[in-house]
């Protein structure tokens, strides 16, 4: 194989790959507090975008745009808990997953309402070029990917591991009874994972607008592509989470270039299930586990 | 029992009541009920929603012109979601319920193609949006297609490559969908008549984010120029990528890339030199055909009064939704069926359609028999660049 279409494979797989990072984050953070698998997550990256794109080309330089996008967004995601899984949540969690798939049709519907069908895109942020290297493209907006992903994670990773807060977000999944008992409210702590989920969500599609241009139709595809990713890896752990990310963008980016007949992503999708049906519980084998 | 229990309750009853007096409504047989089967939503609602536009214009001057003989056309229309399985159960319920005369689909060709076996089993007369000639030997009694075919347009792209670019091998990206298969099949038969090779093929998913892995082995072959083959708007997107990879080939495209929303999102890169070539219709670029050209005319009172109501000019979508009404129309008012016996009258109706003849559409000049449900005999598609945001006609 020629080198340069190599370093390709490499570069758009590392590129998919922080996409399905950055998207499986917001799966992470709402599972590891209330066990629940958010499937309007995809609509929170959609919103996001939508938003972003909306306050942009009304004049708000970016870094406000996305600001504001995120704020309205995270009111989003704390207005379904509050409103829809909240007074669901002696339910089972199977209903609660329900609910968030009903909670997505309608963020749809509300976007199609507001936006219309057309597909919006934006330019690489600060219009930054595509770079060269050995032939092979990077595009503009992927570092910008790449490196609001890696603050993400490092962010999560700090605030989960090594915050008060953070632990106690993490116990109200693993003991709930203990939390309860020292105090910690266990409602509050699942509101705030449903509106730092949709934040990050929202980071998310402003992030990949620009590469993959956004509809009031591109969630559900993106909650499968996350949810997926972050169940390879394994959904309760950051690093799951950014392997389950990396190993499918790189499988899809391989099968795009080498498998010259159509149907990639059935293919890529195809290879992830098959994993996970050897390897159930992910590849850091933790889905499932606290 | 609760209040919200009775509540909720009330809510079902109200509604459905008032679904069944909506249905009662639509029961009446006082008009050529039209079946129109539309994705408003889902991964292909963009174009769904613009041929429903060109669908309802045309009924609505049917109408305000009188009728069909004075019995009014009247849509019922059905979301199909963007999904075949939809197609197939919202066909089922024109039928029984609603009773309709023939049946439109107006997305895509897979969901054009999940129509025609239904259609058959009913025996409806029936259409759908689909610009591939694979179709053509599935269509039944029942189904027919009258829209422009990829090998009349190929014709176009690659005698444009061959004779003005002076192109000898070029590469093709290929959507991975029903409409993609079509350029797989007939691309190749075409090429030798152009003394045209295919240095490269590639394909693309529909929804895919990321390209460069096909692209850049294009940009390592001996392709002198990129023909870009889909109707999604990756298939657009395509184009940025390819000009963000520094690739400088010519780049040419079927008509959805000719689309206003795609324009407005990625012209920048269109017209970037050589700047993109793509094929449409003549009703985009009207006012630059010759005055002598015999369909000016028409086409722009058909731009200036799609314009007027929509606010917009006329897209290929809105075209081809048009199109399919037109059709139907023209059926209609040679056979003038009796609508309360709509088994009878859509057999009429079939009948008529099969008999049409030198019929203008918008999108081509048909004649129909019982051996050719497609009876393409000249089409109104033109090639056209892009400049300043506009569409610009290439003689």
């Amino acid at each position: 194989m020629d080198y340069s279409i190599a370093l390709q494979l490499f570069f758009s797989g590392l590129n998919l790959g922080s996409i399905y990072t950055a998207l499986g984050l917001g799966f992470f953070v709402v599972y590891s507090v209330t066990r629940v698998l958010n499937l309007a997550q995809g609509e929170f990256v959609m919103l996001g975008g939508m938003l972003v794109v909306t306050f942009y080309t009304k004049g708000i330089p970016l870094v406000p745009s996305i600001l504001l996008a995120v704020v309205i967004t995270s009111l989003a995601g704390a207005g379904i808990y509050r409103f829809i899984i909240f007074p669901a949540r002696k339910f089972p969690g199977m209903t609660k997953v329900f609910l968030t798939l009903g909670c997505a049709f309608i963020i749809q519907g509300i976007a199609l309402h507001f936006w219309g069908w057309e597909f919006r895109s934006l330019a690489a942020f600060f219009d930054t070029p595509s770079i060269q290297i050995c032939g092979a493209t990077i595009f503009g907006q992927t570092p910008w990917v790449i490196g609001a992903t890696l603050i993400m994670v490092a962010g999560l990773f700090v605030f989960f591991g090594h915050t008060i807060q953070g632990k106690a977000l993490r116990a109200c999944a693993n003991e709930p009874l203990g939390a309860r008992t020292v105090g910690i409210s266990i409602e509050r702590m699942a509101l705030f994972s449903f509106a730092l989920a949709a934040g990050i969500g929202a980071v998310v599609g402003a992030l990949i607008t620009p590469l993959t241009m956004t509809s009031y139709s591109m969630g559900l595809p993106l909650t499968a592509k996350g949810l997926l990713a972050a169940f390879v890896g394994g959904i309760t752990r950051v690093e799951g989470v950014i392997l389950g990310g990396l190993v499918y963008g790189m499988i899809e980016s391989i099968t795009a270039g080498l498998i010259p007949w159509g149907n990639h992503n059935v293919i890529a999708l195809a290879i992830l299930v098959g994993g996970l049906l050897i390897r159930r519980r992910g590849i850091l084998l933790t889905a499932g586990k606290g | 029992m609760g209040k919200k229990t009775i509540f909720v309750m009330t809510l079902a009853v109200v509604s459905i009541i008032s679904g069944l007096v909506s249905c009662k409504a639509t029961e009446s047989a006082t008009s050529y009920k039209i079946g129109a089967l539309v994705s408003q939503t889902g991964n292909y609602a963009g174009l769904g929603l613009q041929a429903l536009d060109g669908m309802q214009f045309i009924v609505d001057q049917v109408n305000e012109d009188g009728g069909i003989n004075g019995i009014p056309m009247e849509l019922v229309l059905l979301d199909v979601k963007s999904e075949a399985t939809e197609v197939t159960l919202a066909a089922r319920k024109l039928d029984e319920v609603n009773k309709v005369i023939a049946l439109a689909e107006g997305t895509v060709t897979q969901l054009a193609l999940s129509l025609i076996p239904v259609a058959n089993e009913l025996e409806i007369p029936s259409t759908g949006i689909s610009g591939t000639a694979l179709l053509d030997n599935q269509l039944g009694h029942w189904f027919f297609r009258p829209m422009g075919s990829e090998v009349d347009y190929a014709f176009l792209l690659l005698n444009h490559m061959s004779q003005y670019m002076g192109i000898s091998k070029y590469a093709v990206l290929i959507e991975n969908s029903g409409y993609g298969q079509g350029g797989k099949v007939f691309l190749p038969q075409l090429n030798p008549n152009h003394n045209l090779t295919i240095a490269g093929e590639e394909y693309f998913d529909p929804g895919a984010t990321d390209l460069t892995p096909q692209l850049n082995k294009i940009k390592n072959s001996e392709a002198q120029a990129i023909l870009i083959w889909g109707s999604s708007p990756t298939a657009s997107m395509a184009i940025k990528q390819i000009r963000e990879m520094g690739i400088s080939l010519p780049i040419l495209t079927t008509p959805a890339q000719a689309s206003k929303d795609m324009i407005k999102s990625f012209g920048e890169y269109y017209e970037l030199q050589p700047s993109v070539v793509s094929v449409t219709t003549k009703v985009d670029i009207w006012d630059q055909l010759p005055a002598d050209d015999p369909d000016r005319e028409s086409f722009k009172n058909f731009a200036e009064s799609f314009e007027e109501k929509y606010g917009h000019p006329p897209a290929m979508w809105n075209i081809l939704g048009a199109t399919m009404m037109l059709f139907f129309a023209d059926g209609l008012e040679r056979s003038i069926p009796d609508p309360s016996n709509i088994t009878e009258a859509r057999a009429e109706l079939r009948d008529a359609l099969e008999a049409t003849k030198d019929l203008n559409l918008i999108s081509g000049t048909y004649t129909m028999s019982p051996d050719d449900h497609y009876g393409g005999i000249e089409n109104n598609l033109v090639l056209i660049t892009y400049k300043d945001g506009q569409m610009v006609y290439l003689p």
